[in-house]
């Protein structure tokens, strides 16, 4: 008895999270996981200097959390609402959760990239009165730093988190999606931080550092495609639901974007402009920016065919 | 924040808590223990005696001011037919065939996943009445609980920017001790109401002797609306 009546209608038209909420999903995973990268990379190999990717690094996570808060207020019904968010909690909420991890992520972020950056921001003489403020913050460098280490992962799986509460949605309602953005997120993040390294602070291209990066993507674009297709199975393998939504993967207009764009772009690109060229190709700057711009666009297109193909197949 | 608020959240948690662990530790309390009567309000929709006529979403949208091509409301119109075509059984342009309605509104889930995801609280349950309902003055219009409402059950409106959803006219009309706008309104009687906790409420006696449905149960929502679906024999 319990099937024998249904509705199909629903009283709010289109989806309920449109593109800048994907754009905002993809500026989180930038600014995570440029800074989970540059502070376990920091961690591990013992730095105290301010190394060119530590800049590039700090400098893109706060940049592009701060355009990624611009993009969540727009997309209030009323962006002058956006303070009751920040006034009132609910605990049960992922979201709440994210805006109080958000309030202090963003301005720890801000602190420490003020500190990987002094020698740059002293040499403008405007700037002279923050002297004695980064004097003071460098006493608490190493605790802020770690803190700002473990909310940068937090940031990125909690916007998995996020979507993933979603129940109607079967694509986008799995346990594996924190996961997912957390590997897209460091992928991305750390290929944009080492173009930026490369480009505003001079990093040589062959560096020992950027050695280390190169190496350590592989294996992550290795789990991202892992989690990717543990996604996709489950789906199929699932019931009827599961089954509606993974249509998702070959059919309309999102098809495209996750064949061509994450697939394409984001995993066949890199490894064919890395692999699959002469040795003088892979290893030119061209190559570099090339396959960087790649892991980026390939990152944005997951974002989008995850939250819009998701909200498209609802059961 | 006052220290009201503080408090309150306090013992919310310190209640959710409690809901978590009670089952865990196997041991059942009774959860009104302090007040004499939880009521559980139910909504019933006869699908054998819906005409379509709409009078129930008019009703709804002047009991809530709501603007116009807003509606907490909708019937969804169920059969093989097209507007605009003949009738797939008869032929006919104009026809009663196979014709049939289903009330599409909030079904006040008792495991509300909009009152769970909604990061202010804006969209939370009533302490007295258990009826899912909005604070419109807390909303942020980030539309989470439009996406987690499992039944696409929810709306912004356009007046105030923020989310609603149907709540039994629970501020319209139930505070002034009278039925819900739609249920008023219904000239078939498809449309009954009351609390199911109240065993000689004519809901429950109805509830005991009729078969009804609930809509994708499978969610867990515990939906509190129920159906009475058309069931024709020899089909
Ligand atoms: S039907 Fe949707 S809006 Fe109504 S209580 Fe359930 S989740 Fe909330
Ligand atoms: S739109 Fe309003 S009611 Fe809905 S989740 Fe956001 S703040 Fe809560």
């Amino acid at each position: 008895m319990d099937t024998s009546m249904d509705f199909t209608l629903g009283l709010s038209q289109g989806v309920a999270w449109p593109w800048p909420i994907a754009v905002y999903l993809f500026f989180a995973g930038i600014s995570g996981g440029a800074l989970t990268i540059a502070l376990a990379l920091r961690f591990y190999l013992g730095q105290v200097e301010n190394t060119a990717f530590l800049k590039a690094a700090t400098l893109l996570s706060f940049v592009t959390i701060s355009l990624g808060m611009l993009c969540l207020v727009l997309d209030l019904t009323n962006p002058l609402f956006f303070w009751r968010i920040l006034v009132f909690y609910n605990l049960n909420s992922v979201m709440s959760i994210g805006v109080i991890a958000l309030s202090v992520y963003i301005p720890l972020v801000a602190v420490v990239a003020l500190l990987a950056l002094e020698k740059e921001l002293m040499a403008i003489p405007q700037l002279k009165f923050l002297a004695p403020i980064i004097a003071k913050l460098k006493g608490f460098r190493r605790p802020m730093e770690a803190l700002a280490l473990v909310l940068a992962l937090s940031v990125c799986a909690y916007t998995g988190f996020l979507i993933s509460a979603l129940i109607r949605f079967p694509l986008i309602n799995t346990s594996v999606l924190p996961a997912l953005f957390i590997a897209s997120g460091l992928s991305a993040g750390g290929a944009s931080a080492k173009m930026l390294a490369v480009w505003l602070f001079k990093e040589p291209l062959h560096s020992g550092e950027m050695k280390i990066l190169h190496g350590a993507e592989w294996p992550i674009m290795f789990a991202e495609a892992m989690f990717i297709f543990m996604i996709a199975t489950a789906l199929l393998t699932g019931n009827a639901g599961g089954q509606f939504a993974f249509a998702a993967f070959h059919e309309g207009v999102w098809a495209s974007v996750f064949w061509i764009g994450v697939v394409g772009i984001g995993f066949a690109a890199p490894l064919l402009l890395n692999f699959a060229t002469g040795k003088h190709f892979s290893h030119s700057a061209k190559a570099f920016y090339m396959s960087g711009m790649c892991a980026v666009v390939g990152m944005m297109c997951l974002r989008l065919f995850i939250l819009l193909a998701g909200q498209n197949y609802a059961i | 924040m006052s220290e009201n608020i503080e408090r309150r959240r306090f013992l919310k948690s310190a209640g959710m808590c409690s809901l978590i662990l009670t089952p865990l530790a196997g041991c059942s309390v009774k959860e009104d223990a302090d007040s004499a009567h939880k009521p559980h309000y139910v909504m019933v929709f006869d699908q054998n005696k819906c005409v379509g006529c709409g009078d129930c979403k008019t009703a709804c949208n002047q009991a809530n001011n709501l603007p116009a091509g807003v509606s907490r409301v909708i019937l969804e119109q169920q059969s093989g037919r097209v507007e605009g075509q003949a009738c797939p059984h008869c032929g006919k342009m104009v026809c009663d065939c196979e014709r049939k309605f289903v009330r599409v509104s909030c079904q006040q889930c008792k495991n509300a996943p909009c009152v769970t995801v909604c990061p202010t609280g804006a969209a939370h349950r009533d302490a007295k009445t258990g009826i899912v309902t909005m604070d419109a003055s807390k909303c942020a219009g980030c539309k989470y609980c439009i996406g987690a409402c499992p039944y696409n059950a929810r709306l912004i409106n356009n007046n105030t920017d923020v989310a609603d959803n149907c709540d039994f006219c629970l501020h319209s009309k139930l505070s002034k001790g009278e039925l819900p706008a739609c249920v008023q309104s219904c000239k078939y009687d498809a449309l009954i109401f009351g609390d199911a906790n109240d065993p000689q409420s004519y809901v429950s006696k109805l509830l005991a002797v009729k078969d009804s449905v609930r809509i994708k149960p499978q969610f867990g929502t515990e939906p509190s609306l129920r159906y009475i679906p058309i069931v024709k024999l020899g089909v």
